[in-house]
């Protein structure tokens, strides 16, 4: 259905191949994961198979690929590529232009020249499909991560091609939005569709891929049916996550007494009308390494926001290494806690990487300037990048350059939101083992994650919450 | 986070207009508005749209855009106050004889805040009672160029996501002890650490929205005439009542009858 030859390409004005070599041929009616590190080359490897790269980008091209039997080149563009092969791309925001799901869908339905009758009954069977039925009538842009991802998925399915192409569909998504894209996309493959995906969470993927394609540094490292090519070193490392000897590693011990340095009291907080906190009651002591988990919308962001008061309790108090959070600014509080959001694209925008840390370090007047940033460059391992431009980095260095912002502010806490979304499986390890090490130093961690997994290898409390309440504490060997 | 013109699905009086029939609407406000100088007319047509706002269901929502008015009006009035004296002195701004606050000044501030209030009422109500859809396919068949269609699309959808999008990145911020800083020129130089950001992620957002607007074939493809709204009873009344009401405007202000 999808052949490439020999396909390579640079992005204009990079000089660099981003992909390399590749030759891929798709079969109808097969599940293709695509995976490797960040940055590897996943994303350009699904738009020069969508014949994206050919009409849509410039840059240094090479190789050759075929679309059910015609070069890519002599289709019309490729909103005539679109009636064969479909993308998804991995911001559901940006592909939600409508205001209602049910407009979403029509208006790329309209455009497919099908009878009225056609129109409605492929709507109906895509909704189906998609579990949309009961949200037809919600603006799009306001529904939880995983339903906007079955939207755009929707609104590519409603146009009918044989071959979809998904980069990272589940990145941001919970447990239960996973699941949810799993079983939609099982059924969609019973159908008949070919599936091309880009994806780090293999192991929820297993029984539904039949072939791998690991990617390192714009080549194939390794292709094949999952069971054949795990035996790889390189390969394990990408598709499964391993953070064996994480939690082994020497913390020197701490008296049992210490005082505490999180500590909230009743804390309930009200979004408007809607309760986001319902009386939660916490201590956390210096030098603990803690995961908070749950699904979206649990509570989880709300409550770690109130530890650097972006947010102020409704009732009940938060304390923090001291200072009541309410008499405290943002900034006070930002000499005790560090707060890495999810996104580091949120916070970027300085011309190098060293000016990106010492904004953290100006503002809060930290003495030493010079050695903090060479030590913090070197814990993070970002010495090399240290004077280019924050946005050109790969997500795992981008993840890693937001930790180091953080850190150079001398926090005794870091407290991460879920630090390793997209990520593969060595990149989410070694955010592990610095988080690890800045333990031994003597900080505490705080992270949020969807990941059970990387919980209970790494965290030495779990904390579980659940419609604003914590409903298990629990502490490694207790 | 209350979200700025979007769209509302309700079932009410502008909802079941035709789009065509809006836009004469807004048309006929906008000229009227316009080209009336009398304050006490205006506030009826104020109160008119109003009126219909409560009818229509969505006088909360077009409340919303109270606050924006009060601050453009105090604007408006200070900026005429300093440029356009003329008429009686009524006062003095600063104590010292400086800044006169004149009648003219006064008269031509407060007629620009209720065009403008009227202007963004009309508008507003426009907008979040009509499918984004239906407005793109209306002003289709107006001949109007697909590529401004979506241009004015997008920029009404991408309202609230920025909205969103400028909250989450000031709050990073803030946590990295970003000073938003304070007075005019405090605010000026700190706009970079969140504008910065916002500019990047936007821009890299418009990549993949061009390429989902491609592959769902907008621009390319003739329309499947599904749901074709047809004019009904109530706009070809409201047509009526538009061009009845805009010719006895025209007459009365234009034609000055005897005496």
């Amino acid at each position: 259905m999808i052949e490439l030859e020999g396909v390579s390409y640079a992005y204009p004005r990079t000089g660099r191949d981003a992909i390399s070599g590749i030759s891929l041929f798709v079969r109808p009616g097969e599940c293709i994961m695509i995976t490797g590190p960040s940055g590897s080359g996943k994303t350009t490897l699904c738009m020069a198979a969508a014949g994206i790269l050919e009409h849509e980008y410039g840059g240094e091209k090479t190789g050759k690929v075929t679309l059910f039997g015609k070069n890519v080149q002599d289709y019309q563009g490729i909103s005539d590529i679109s009636g064969h092969v479909g993308m998804v791309f991995d911001d559901p925001e940006a592909q939600l232009l409508f205001t209602t799901v049910e407009e979403e869908l029509l208006s790329a339905l309209e455009r497919r020249g099908l009878s009225p009758e056609e129109v409605k009954t492929r709507l109906d069977a895509v909704m189906e499909i998609t579990h949309l039925t009961s949200l037809r009538n919600r603006a799009p842009h306001a529904l939880s991560g995983g339903q906007k991802q079955r939207v755009v998925l929707a609104a590519t399915l409603v146009l009918g091609t044989d071959i979809l192409i998904l980069d990272e569909p589940t990145a941001e998504l919970d447990e239960r939005g996973t699941d949810s894209i799993i079983s939609i996309l099982r059924d969609l493959k019973a159908r008949g569709k070919t599936i091309i995906l880009t994806e780090h969470k293999f192991a929820r993927f297993r029984d539904l891929v039949d072939r791998l394609v690991v990617l390192e540094e714009g080549r194939i490292r390794s292709m094949g049916p999952p069971d054949s090519i795990s035996g790889d070193d390189y390969v394990k490392g990408v598709i499964y996550p391993d953070f064996t000897g994480i939690r082994d590693f020497s913390i020197p011990a701490l008296p049992s007494d210490r005082p505490p340095l999180l500590t909230t009291r009743d804390l309930e907080f009200m979004y408007g009308e809607v309760s986001a906190l319902r009386g939660v009651n916490l201590s956390i002591q210096a030098g603990e390494f803690i995961a908070i988990v749950g699904e979206n919308g649990s509570g989880k962001t709300t409550l770690i926001k109130h530890f650097i008061g972006l947010l102020r309790p409704t009732r009940g108090e938060v304390i923090v290494d001291g200072k009541d959070s309410k008499n405290s600014s943002v900034a006070d509080l930002a000499h005790s806690v560090g707060l890495v959001f999810q996104n580091p694209d949120h916070m970027f925008f300085a011309d190098t990487v060293e000016e990106e840390i010492a904004f953290g370090i100006d503002n809060l007047g930290i003495p030493d300037k010079d050695t903090v940033m060479e030590k913090v460059l070197q814990e993070t391992g970002l010495t090399h990048t240290r004077s280019l431009y924050p946005r050109w980095l790969s997500r795992g260095e981008r993840q890693r350059l937001a930790i180091a912002c953080v850190l150079a502010m001398q926090p005794r806490v870091i407290i991460l939101d879920e630090p390793t979304t997209g990520l593969d499986g060595r990149e989410a390890r070694e955010i592990m083992e610095l988080l690890k090490h800045l333990q031994r130093d003597g900080r505490t961690i705080v992270m949020v994650t969807h990941s059970r997994q990387i919980a209970g290898e790494c965290a030495d409390r779990i904390i579980t919450m659940e419609e604003g309440r914590i409903i298990s504490d629990t502490a490694r060997g207790a | 986070m209350t979200e700025i013109l979007q769209y509302v699905h309700k079932d009410g009086l502008f909802h079941r207009l035709h789009p065509a029939t809006k836009i004469l609407f807004i048309v006929v406000v906008a000229l009227v508005s316009l080209l009336s100088l009398d304050i006490g007319f205006l506030v009826v047509v104020l109160a008119a749209l109003l009126a219909l706002a409560l009818a229509g269901s969505v006088l909360r929502e077009v409340l919303q855009q109270l606050t924006l008015i009060l601050a453009m009006s105090v604007i408006f009035i200070l900026i005429t106050l300093i440029t356009l004296p003329s008429g009686e002195v009524l006062g003095y701004l600063l104590p010292g004889g400086f800044l006169p606050i004149t009648t003219g000044a006064l008269f031509a501030g407060v007629l620009l805040t209720l065009r403008f209030a009227i202007l963004i009422i009309a508008f507003q109500i426009f907008v979040i009672t009509t499918q984004p859809r239906d407005l793109v396919n209306t002003l289709e068949q107006m001949k109007v160029p697909v590529d401004y269609n979506l241009m004015f699309l997008i920029a009404l959808r991408f309202i609230p996501t920025l909205q969103l999008e400028a909250k989450k990145i000031h709050e990073a911020q803030l946590a990295r002890g970003y000073n938003p800083g304070t007075g005019f020129i405090g605010r000026i130089k700190s706009v970079a650490p969140v504008m910065i950001p916002l500019v990047s992620n936007s821009l890299s957002r418009a990549n993949v929205l061009g390429l989902t607007i491609d592959m769902r074939g907008y621009r390319t493809r003739a329309r499947t005439p599904l749901r074709e709204r047809r004019f009904q009873s109530v706009d070809w009344m409201a047509i009526v009542l538009l061009v009845v009401a805009l010719a006895i405007f025209v007459y009365t202000s234009f034609f000055p009858g005897p005496g």
